[in-house]
């Protein structure tokens, strides 16, 4: 199968499950040629320089992402064309003729959200989610300290970062994917998800809250620690969808921490 | 103290006709002669950019008309920052970030949440005036905040045509995210990306957003970038493969309001220059963030 084919049947199965293929979306190729064949599928939630050495060692031409290649959500690279990390980055992508397409706006799309589905799985939530409201998941009474250490012990993130009174008494959490934090409200204890602006609502809240005597806290994980194992669901998605296709997720793994 | 905008205007009238002695004197009872939107037009003429018609920088809260009393920054208008200046009669408050939530101010959702509501309280139970002001002190330049959080690292050494880049004794990246760590107020937020051992000698300073742009620039010249807040799909996965492809390049982040803090404190100092009139003191937020990895 080339990738062209294998974008054509994501499509066809999402038309089939009455998600539309968007005209303004980013999910689209970012590298490499659309009718090559492919010899192996690599998911990935970032396709970093590692990411892209990985599957090449794996033999897997293309390279399925969730968040952009070349560092900015459109991937534009004109303002990049004489730097040398980009340079090296597009080289090695010639060179090894590999394809890289993206699937983000059509991943969230689907139902649950692999994204957040992934997550919930790798912390051992999926029996705990409400089941009327969409992202809450109502956890066996902890604290606030007792969840971050748990959740940094099962994702293994070196950079998880909490805000909120340690002791607090946490039930009821809103787990979001990336950059797409739950908001706070009166009947969520905790927001969990990738990253968010600082002065984008949760952390000011929290300060607020604690101020009238409430307790709020969120959990901060960092975007690959969130978004990461969504895109192992999204490998086992496509398995079913082209059992002629090896499907393989290599993690971006977690950036941030004193070695890798 | 609740004092009505009235009631102080009066007073300043009769000081007026006492003469500037008798004002000086009168500066320990916290009142003055100046009203927040004298303030806010002396901001726009000493600040030497000129001011933008779209902005997220003005008044957010309160009557621009009133008296001030005394004038506290901050890098957060917090529910607490907000009762400290009441209480310390600071009535108009400089803020670098949103006061609801939203870039913008709109509390959408949280319009009729309590906490909300709580905040609203206070400033109307004190008849605060807050002030937001983030694009139009980033854009002095050189860049104030950077400047402050050179100073705040006691960082002296600018590297030439480099703007916001300082040389610094030679260490590793492990080494400066040591010194980062002691010289500010961190607790949980900081968070490093590159080889430990990295040679740093030279470091490029981005408080508050950074950029992709920044990165890219920046990284020709400094060996790491002490960042505010970077996006994680953006300057963080450009360091993360400006690493891999053998340029040893190194970030530490420490997030945005740890890293805007001196900066904060330092416009204190510029207010004041400018409103002589009252005292005008920052106010400190610490690192929101706490870690089970460290």
């Amino acid at each position: 199968m080339t990738a062209q084919e294998i974008v054509t049947r994501i499509q066809q199965k999402l038309q089939t499950l009455g998600i539309a293929w968007r005209t303004q979306t980013v999910d689209t190729f970012k590298a490499g040629a659309p009718e090559t064949d492919v010899t192996g599928i690599a998911t990935t939630g970032m396709a970093t320089f590692d990411v892209l050495r990985r599957a090449v060692a794996a033999g897997r031409n293309f390279v399925i992402t969730h968040e952009p290649t070349f560092y900015n959500h459109q991937d534009q690279t004109t303002d990049l064309e004489k730097d040398p990390t980009y340079q090296a980055k597009q080289q090695f992508i010639e060179q090894n003729k590999l394809i890289i397409f993206r699937f983000h706006d059509h991943a969230h799309a689907l139902q649950p959200d692999p994204l957040v589905a992934g997550s919930a799985r790798m912390l051992g939530w999926t029996n705990y989610a409400s089941p009327t409201e969409p992202r809450i998941y109502i956890l066996p009474a902890t604290t606030l300290r007792e969840l971050a250490v748990d959740v940094a012990a099962k994702l293994r993130g070196k950079a998880i970062r909490v805000a909120g009174d340690p002791d607090m008494k946490v039930t009821r959490v809103a787990l979001g994917p990336g950059y797409g934090v739950p908001a706070l409200t009166p009947s969520i204890d905790v927001a969990v998800g990738g990253e968010a602006a600082e002065s984008g609502g949760n952390v000011e809240y929290i300060l607020d809250a604690a101020a009238e005597g409430q307790k709020k806290g969120v959990i901060l994980l960092g975007h690959m620690m969130s978004e990461d194992w969504g895109m192992k669901e999204v490998a086992d998605w496509l398995r079913l969808l082209m059992p002629e296709v090896t499907v393989e997720w290599i993690p971006a793994g977690e950036p941030f921490g004193a070695s890798r | 103290m609740a004092a009505t905008a009235a009631s102080l205007l009066a007073a300043a009238n009769l000081r007026a006709q006492r003469g500037p002695a008798a004002r000086s004197n009168q500066r320990s009872l916290g009142t003055g002669t100046v009203t927040a939107q004298q303030v806010a037009d002396r901001i726009h003429s000493s600040l030497g950019v000129e001011w933008r018609p779209q902005s997220v920088d003005g008044f957010k809260a309160g009557d621009p008309a009133t008296v001030v009393t005394g004038i506290a920054t901050t890098v957060l208008a917090t529910t607490d920052v907000l009762r400290r200046a009441a209480a310390a009669g600071q009535n108009l408050v400089i803020t670098q970030e949103p006061l609801y939530y939203a870039p913008n101010e709109d509390a959408g959702n949280r319009a009729k949440d309590p906490v909300y509501l709580a905040k609203k309280a206070v400033i109307d139970e004190h008849h605060l005036i807050v002030f937001r002001f983030t694009e139009h002190w980033n854009a002095r330049q050189p860049n104030e905040p950077a400047k402050a959080l050179a100073a705040a690292l006691r960082w002296t050494s600018p590297v030439p045509d480099s703007p916001q880049t300082y040389r610094i004794l030679e260490t590793t990246l492990q080494g400066l995210a040591g010194q980062v760590r002691s010289r500010l107020p961190i607790r949980g937020g900081l968070r490093m990306i590159g080889q430990p051992g990295l040679r740093v000698r030279t470091v490029y300073l981005a408080p508050g957003t950074t950029s992709l742009g920044m990165a890219v620039t920046s990284l020709q010249k400094a060996d790491a970038i002490l960042a505010g807040e970077p996006r994680e799909w953006e300057a963080i996965p450009y360091t993360l493969d400006t690493w891999s492809s053998d340029r040893g390049k190194g970030l530490i982040s420490i997030g945005r309001m740890v890293s805007e803090g001196p900066g904060m404190a330092a416009c204190a100092a510029w207010i004041h220059s400018l409103v002589p009139e009252v005292r005008v003191e920052s106010i400190p937020v610490t690192d929101p963030y706490w870690s089970v990895n460290t």
